[in-house]
């Protein structure tokens, strides 16, 4: 986006600080969508000496302003601490936790919560070094289906049930 | 006394064998719904009102008031160990609670925020007992213009957790507020900031941003700096109980933010998490070392975790002299009586006296169950710290998924509490503070309502907030918190040597 | 009084309905009622559906029942999901009741109750317009002047805007010639902060559900100018709008429905299961605990009564602006 060229340090451009220049950005856009969709709060003709867009654009307004002050801040070469800067995050272990999130939201409805929450709990450890596989399957297994069963069973909330609770539930009424 | 007598009247009834065992359960049950981030009493309560038709009130009452305090204990123990609030009232506890327990203090913060509970606890039961007609003559007498004025106060607590840069403390307020509006407006039920999604209606539960800000973006943080292992969790340092600088660092806190706690909680609009914002700002203004705060301060837990309990206490002011109900968890214990053909209003003291002194007899002795129920616990919960990195942040993620989906069984929620968590990892990341988004968010919208509620009132007349003396007292008290200390430096300034020559 | 043969009974047709499924119209009782509840524990749709439990089980209708919460927007969130998710299951009903008609039109939601099976209005609760004490009001037709005067100068509390209360005060203005946009609303997050500053002489009056300010009236601290009942109501010395020239009556019903695509039978089966349990004495027993006022209402006369509500409400709503 702002790569014009390569600098010498990864992350610095000449004075100006790359990471916060998008993080300014990002909230610049922020507070324009929130401008935005303040006009689009509709005010009805209800008796209201104060409707309900004036706190809304003051928020807009604030954020935009603010956002303004950090972009001159990192165009100035930016405020994250020398120990942030020098350090690359772990792309991989991140990737791990961000799939074993989005396997979350798309299982839990599916599969139901039990088996979405052991897969995320087995990448999530993974994110964090760990290689037994197996054992964090089993922790995250006994760990998730007793919160499971805790809910529907004590305060009778289903959590998500999917396949293998109900088929825990009919084998609960077999016996 | 009259009150001493209806009291020994009432300990006779919780007293019994039965009805101890009913208030141990709701004691434990309720430390467990607690430390589940999402459930609260008020929702525990409801599922369990079927029980209303198998046993008798008093037991029925003593089992809810067990939940009801014993959720208060309970949602301060994620957030001490985990950084996972499990309740709103108690994230303000998180910001502290969690520093200590990573640097092996753990035990002492369990400690501060147990007994300090037990004794905000107890002193707002006996001031139900013997003072709740004043209280409660008091709390009616504000009005939406002196809460907004209430709300800007609480506002000023934001300047002690803003961080290192202002501008950056203010954007994740202004984060916090935009958060806080979106849903349909109370005012004039129109959305606000839904984009078309249902789910949106009823606005972001502060929970989820919480969990999501702490404990997601905890977890991401830690995965993406695992390899430097520079901020490890020291699961024990020093002494597992409190040292006796933690104790006398600790007492006044505690007397401090139950002082707050219980009047705010018997203010119809009054709330939880006011009282803590407000705790948490006096003790950090009051410490001795407030260069600790951020880093682990004691009086930053001991403090609020009173002001929540003494709230806990204070809601039930209004319930139990009018029949008030302001706040779910009431409303629900209202509805409760209802099912047992009780009519709860201002005549319940006198047509119930023994259903009502029970219920305060047995929220002493529930007090007292908790914190022996509590103090023994803290030696397994700092166990907890000792579970290698990838089991426990795998299971504060999976945990901090069934506080969030189990209430509302909506992926979207899900989805924003990634998101959030996303965005409490780059702001963990480029050094901004999370607390304040968390005030924002609770603020806001309060501040906002009420404001449109007095100018509504006050058919559009702005001077309403300095004419109301009640009003103009509480923006004179934000003035003075704002600029009292930098007016006190002034004069100090002036007094001693011009030249300033040691500064 | 329950028999040995009652018990035999119905242990029989639980059986029976446990091994081969559930029968539809041919058992008498069903096995497991699930009820849809498009909102939190604890409101009143969800005492409701537990009090409907409550009542089935005592009078032997069904065997055991399964409640599902879905929270959010009065409704408008849980309503796709039933329409959706539960699609002819003939064993199950979800309650809703007026709000969730104003909450549909207010949200422009695309759907509505006439998707769902109407089976039976259950319960309404009337509302009533109170003042504090020691306010000037005496009588409703007091308010009312001093709305025709000033709008502005009388300030309402009630529940969120575009709920029932709103509605209620919208409706009184137009009956007395006020621009129903003109009148000052205070919306409050529930009954109980709105009591609160009933009490507090913050507001001029409110307006909320009988039973919200019931005690409050009968201590002598607020005073009720009048109710939106039909009639007058018994053990309540309060006139009705009707009889005070002021014609409007609105209830807060709540009643149950059965997903979409359900056979004829088991709506037949299902809405003689609920007329049971309305006639039973446990549910005349909790409603009147709950004070809950009993307006029974089946069939087609029910399908109707939907019907006109919607456009009722739907014009209030517009003018309120909120439609």
């Amino acid at each position: 986006m702002l790569e014009t060229n390569v600098p010498a340090h990864p992350s610095r451009m000449g004075g100006a600080a790359r990471g916060e220049i998008a993080l300014a950005l990002g909230m610049l856009c922020l507070s324009s969508v929130v401008l935005w969709q303040t006009l689009e709060i509709p005010v009805s003709p209800i008796y209201a000496r104060v409707g309900p867009t004036i706190i809304p654009m003051i928020t807009a307004c604030g954020l935009g302003a603010l956002s303004l002050l950090l972009l001159v801040s990192a165009v100035r070469g930016g405020w994250q601490t020398d120990e942030e800067k020098e350090y690359t995050p772990d792309r991989v272990a991140l990737s791990w936790l961000v799939v074993g999130m989005l396997a979350n939201i798309l299982l839990i409805e599916p599969a139901g919560f039990t088996v979405a929450s052991v897969i995320m709990f087995t990448l999530a450890a993974r994110a964090f070094g760990s290689l037994r596989i197996a054992r964090d399957a089993a922790i995250g297994f006994a760990f998730s289906l007793s919160a499971y069963i805790g809910f529907a069973r004590a305060l009778g909330i289903n959590i998500g049930a999917g396949p293998l609770e109900r088929g825990l539930e009919s084998l609960f009424k077999l016996i | 006394m009259d009150s001493l007598q209806h009291l020994a009247s009432g300990f006779a009834v919780a007293l019994t064998p039965i009805n101890l065992m009913w208030c141990l359960i709701g004691c434990t049950l309720g430390t467990a719904i607690g430390v589940l981030p999402g459930l609260g009493p008020a929702l525990t309560i409801a599922l369990l009102l079927p029980i209303t038709f198998k046993v008798e009130p008093t037991a029925a009452f003593i089992l809810f008031a067990g939940i009801y305090y014993g959720a208060m204990y309970g949602g301060s123990t994620t957030s001490i160990l985990l950084n996972t609030p499990g309740e709103s009232a108690t994230i303000v506890t998180a910001l502290e609670g969690n520093k200590m327990a990573r640097g092996g203090r753990a035990g002492a913060a369990l400690a501060t925020s147990a007994i300090g509970s037990f004794v905000a606890g107890t002193i707002g039961t006996l001031g139900i007992a013997f003072v709740a007609p004043v209280v409660v003559d008091i709390a009616l007498k504000f009005g939406p213009a002196d809460y907004f004025s209430l709300m800007i106060l609480a506002f000023v607590t934001v300047s002690a957790v803003l961080g290192s840069s202002a501008v950056r403390g203010l954007s994740a307020l202004f984060f916090g507020i935009w958060l806080g509006l979106i849903g349909v407006d109370l005012q004039t039920g129109q959305a606000r900031f839904t984009f078309g999604l249902q789910e949106l209606l009823d606005g972001v539960n502060v929970i989820v941003v919480a969990v999501g800000l702490f404990a997601v973006g905890e977890t991401l943080y830690m995965a993406s700096r695992r390899l430097s292992g520079g901020d490890e969790i020291i699961p024990l340092r020093g002494s597992l109980w409190m040292t006796k600088e933690e104790w006398s660092r600790s007492w006044k806190p505690w007397l401090r933010g139950t002082a707050l706690g219980f009047p705010i909680g018997a203010m119809p609009a009054g709330g939880a998490e006011i009282p803590t914002f407000l705790s948490y700002f006096i003790e950090k203004k009051f410490s001795k070392k407030p260069e600790e705060f951020g880093h682990g301060a004691i009086e930053g837990v001991a403090g609020p975790e009173a002001a929540n309990n003494a709230s806990a206490a204070g809601v039930l002011v209004p319930m139990l002299t009018l029949g008030l109900p302001t706040s779910a968890t009431a409303a629900i214990m209202l509805s409760a009586f209802q099912s047992y053909g009780i009519n709860p209003g201002p005549m319940l003291l006198t047509t119930q006296p023994q259903l009502v002194w029970g219920l305060i007899a047995s929220l002493l002795i529930g007090n007292v169950m908790l914190l022996a129920l509590n103090l023994p616990m803290i030696a397994i919960w700092v166990k907890m710290l000792q579970i290698p990195a990838p089991i426990l942040y795998a299971g504060i993620l999976v945990f901090a998924t069934i506080g969030t989906y189990g209430i509302s069984q909506s992926p979207i929620d899900l989805i924003l509490l990634y998101l959030i968590g996303a965005v409490g990892y780059l702001m963990r990341r480029y050094d901004f503070p999370t607390a304040p988004v968390i005030i924002g968010m609770i603020l806001g919208p309060l501040a906002e309502q009420n404001f449109r509620q007095a100018m509504t009132i006050s058919a559009g007349d702005w001077t309403v907030f300095f004419t109301r003396p009640l009003s103009a007292s509480i923006l004179l008290l934000a003035f003075i918190a704002v600029a009292g200390p930098k007016l006190y430096e002034l004069a100090k300034a002036r007094k001693s040597d011009p030249a300033l020559a040691k500064s | 009084m329950i028999t040995k043969r009652d018990l035999l009974a119905g242990a029989a047709a639980v059986g029976a309905a446990a091994s081969f499924g559930f029968q539809g119209a041919q058992a008498q009782t069903v096995d497991l009622l699930k009820i849809f509840v498009p909102a939190a524990p604890g409101g009143g749709w969800d005492q409701t559906a537990r009090m409907i439990e409550n009542a089935m089980r005592g009078a032997k209708l069904i065997g055991g029942a399964q409640i599902t919460n879905v929270p959010g927007a009065g409704g408008a969130v849980g309503l796709p999901q039933f329409i959706n998710q539960w699609k002819g299951q003939g064993n199950s009903l979800m309650v809703a009741g007026m709000v969730m008609v104003g909450s549909l039109i207010a949200n422009k939601s695309a759907l509505s109750l006439a998707q769902v099976t109407p089976i039976a209005r259950l319960t309404g609760e009337f509302q009533a317009i109170v003042v504090p004490a020691d306010s000037p009001f005496k009588t409703i037709k007091d308010f009312a002047d001093a709305l025709k005067a000033d709008p502005t100068k009388v300030p309402v509390a009630g529940g969120s805007a575009g709920g029932s209360d709103h509605i209620l005060l919208g409706m009184i203005a137009k009956a007395v010639g006020v621009p129903a946009p003109k009148v000052s609303y205070v919306a409050f997050s529930g009954g109980g902060p709105a009591t609160a500053a009933l009490l507090g002489s913050q507001v001029a009056a409110g307006i909320s559900g009988y039973g919200e300010f019931g005690e409050q009236i009968k201590a002598g601290k607020l005073r009720a100018l009048a109710i939106s009942a039909d009639k007058r109501q018994t053990g309540i010395d309060v006139p009705t709008l009707k009889e005070s020239g002021i014609d409007v009556e609105l209830f807060n019903w709540r009643g149950v429905f059965a997903p979409p695509g359900v056979s004829d039978e088991q709506r037949k089966a299902m809405t003689d299961i609920v007329q049971k349990m309305a006639a039973s004495t446990e549910w005349a027993d909790i409603c009147k605990k709950q004070d809950w006022t009993q307006i029974t209402l089946v069939g087609d006369d029910y399908a109707k009564y939907i019907a006109s509500e919607t456009t009722r409400i739907g014009a209030i709503l517009k003018d309120l602006g909120l439609a």
